[in-house]
């Protein structure tokens, strides 16, 4: 008699075997409507416009115009905003209505928002709509009409609603005021106005004027995911003529310098502190790139990445002790700085108590007692987590925009995963050290009574 | 709702124009709204949803000025009175500051029923 598990082992073999001899370049439907697979951007200039597209097979494509006008640029506060809702509304050419009906009738997906430094009004849609979306995005910058009835009547009741969801949200706020206490202007202008800004500096003209300081050739970058250069470059020739050459007046970029600080803000809606150290400015930067400080905020981390476990890095483990209380750690970089920053959110004792203990993990890293297999850990991870927002849509177009356009460099894959191999255990302790040196700048929103002062967790500010 | 109005075609024509602009500036001053200081614009019908989204979307020194001039001619017809000459509405005061946006108000309307009564043909590879 033949044993069961033998035939079994046996079936198990051939059903292997059947699976691995398919055709290793085997691709799904995509194959025909593109052949390259490439994760590269390929940059350009097409008529004084930057234009950079990475050709992933597939039948969809995804289109973005990247404006350099974000918040970080606004003369007037809300401008930013402000020009990110009129995207997709009347232009000299069609109708905001037209313009909604027939991308729907197309299938695709239109969307706008605004970062920091970028402002980005982006379409998803089939490949073969390329012309009709890439002409679409040419209207909307170079055509709107700003008009004052559909500032009235559409605009400002949506600005609101926004803005009241924004506000209301203690761990973006926070964000944004640990943002303001560490950049003062530029970089530290609030991501999202006041109502009370929107009142004073914002109405169609102002938005109007903005829009011709920032919906500039020089100033702006098509980038695309899914298109091939040869005609993403036709089709941008062909309908991005009518943008001016140079903005009419060129915003401010003002070096960012770093302050620190702290600032305390009462909120009802629940409590959030941020904990803030400066950073390192984006890859695409060049020089003032620093990737162990990327390395750091991973192993601080604070969020779990594997299911049932608290996960290697510190500061999840030292919330174990916190239950009821997040922490989170992340790195905004930025063209030309960045920011650690290191978020509580939950209730105000359990952030008091998080909040020193946080403290004492990073001067445990600053004294050297960091053990090697998690320096490993938290190199792996930062590496994984910055191939992923390169590769993924839409942390990379953007990523890629904002590159070309303070550097003129895209954001490439294969270089930022070798930039993180370099970081030791050694780094990582100076890096700390720097910080805990420096100034920090510290915000709390919410319950102020029992959030700590910096000073007392052991912080300067 | 802008009243109807055959300006376009007769403006067209430069000789249908020249017999009956004399015609056209009789009636005017006949129809006498002029003489109570209002404007041509001001005797749309409003009382409809059009009508009442445009003169939201007035400018608000216009918007004063038309309640005003309203007012002022109410007030004249309760007296039966008329203005003084020299503040009749002049011909080059009298000028269509509703009716463009009337007009824009109605084609918005338009497009957008043709919009829903649209009929799809599949694009020809």
């Amino acid at each position: 008699m033949i044993s069961r598990s033998a035939i079994g082992r046996n079936a198990q073999l051939a059903l292997r075997r059947q699976c691995c001899a398919k055709p290793t370049g085997r691709r799904g439907l995509a194959a025909a409507a593109s052949p390259s697979t490439s994760t590269r951007y390929e940059n350009e200039d097409v008529a004084g416009v930057k234009v950079a597209t990475r050709d992933v097979a597939g039948p969809t494509t995804k289109l973005a115009v990247v404006v350099k006008a974000g918040t970080r640029y606004e003369p007037l506060p809300g401008l930013a905003f402000g020009l990110e809702r009129f995207a997709f509304k009347n232009t000299e050419k069609r109708s905001s209505l037209r313009i909604t009906r027939e991308s729907e009738l197309l299938g695709g997906q239109l969307k706008a928002y605004h970062t920091r430094e970028s402002l980005v009004i982006e379409a998803k849609f089939l490949q073969q709509d390329l012309p009709y979306f890439a002409e679409l995005l040419g209207e909307v910058v170079s055509q709107t009409k700003y008009t004052t009835h559909e500032y009235k009547e559409e605009i400002m009741e949506t600005m609101a609603l926004r803005l009241h969801d924004k506000h209301a949200d203690v761990s973006r706020v926070a964000l944004d005021s640990a943002h303001h206490v560490a950049f003062h202007r530029g970089l530290g202008s609030a991501l999202y106005p006041t109502s009370a800004d929107v009142g004073r500096y914002v109405n169609e003209e102002t938005i109007a004027a903005y829009a011709s300081d920032a919906y500039a050739k020089s100033n702006i970058a098509v980038v695309a995911n899914g298109a091939s250069q040869a005609e993403l470059s036709k089709w941008v020739g062909q309908f991005f003529t009518s943008v001016r050459a140079s903005p009419q007046t060129p915003l401010s970029t003002k070096a960012t310098t770093y302050y620190g600080g702290e600032e305390r803000l009462a909120h009802g809606a629940g409590n959030s502190y941020v904990v803030a150290f400066p950073g390192s400015s984006s890859f695409t930067s060049g020089a003032s790139y620093k990737p162990e400080i990327s390395v750091l905020a991973t192993l601080l981390g604070g969020q779990s990445t594997i299911k049932w476990s608290p996960g290697f890095s510190l500061l999840s483990k030292a919330a174990l002790s916190f239950p009821g209380t997040n922490i989170a750690t992340s790195h905004f970089a930025y063209s030309d700085a960045g920011l650690l920053t290191i978020q509580f959110t939950g209730d105000a004792v359990g952030i008091r108590d998080a909040s020193a203990e946080a403290i004492k993990t990073l001067k445990a890293i600053a004294s050297g007692s960091i053990s090697k297999e998690d320096v490993t850990k938290a190199v792996a991870l930062t590496k994984y987590n910055a191939l992923e927002a390169a590769e993924s849509l839409d942390t990379g177009l953007v990523l890629t925009g904002a590159g070309i356009l303070h550097s003129g460099k895209p954001f490439q894959i294969e270089e930022v995963g070798k930039s993180f191999d370099s970081v030791t255990a050694d780094k990582l302790k100076s890096a700390a050290k720097a910080l805990l040196d420096g100034k920090s700048a510290v915000s709390a929103v919410g319950d102020l009574h029992v959030l700590p002062y910096a000073a007392e967790i052991g912080l300067n500010v | 709702m802008s009243a109807p109005s055959f300006a376009n075609a007769i403006i067209k024509r430069p000789w249908l124009y020249r017999i009956m602009k004399p015609i056209a500036n009789w009636y005017t001053n006949a129809a006498g709204y002029r003489q109570m200081g209002l404007r041509a614009d001001d005797l749309i019908i409003e009382e409809n949803d059009t009508v009442q989204k445009a003169l939201k979307r007035l400018s608000p020194q216009e918007s004063y000025d038309r309640v005003y001039r309203i007012r002022r001619a109410i007030q004249l017809s309760l007296s039966h009175q008329i203005l003084p000459k020299e503040q009749y509405t002049k011909d080059e005061e009298d000028i269509a500051y509703l009716s463009p946006i009337i007009r824009q108000i109605e084609a918005e309307e338009k497009e957008r029923g043709d919009l829903d009564s649209l009929m799809i043909t599949k694009r020809s590879k």
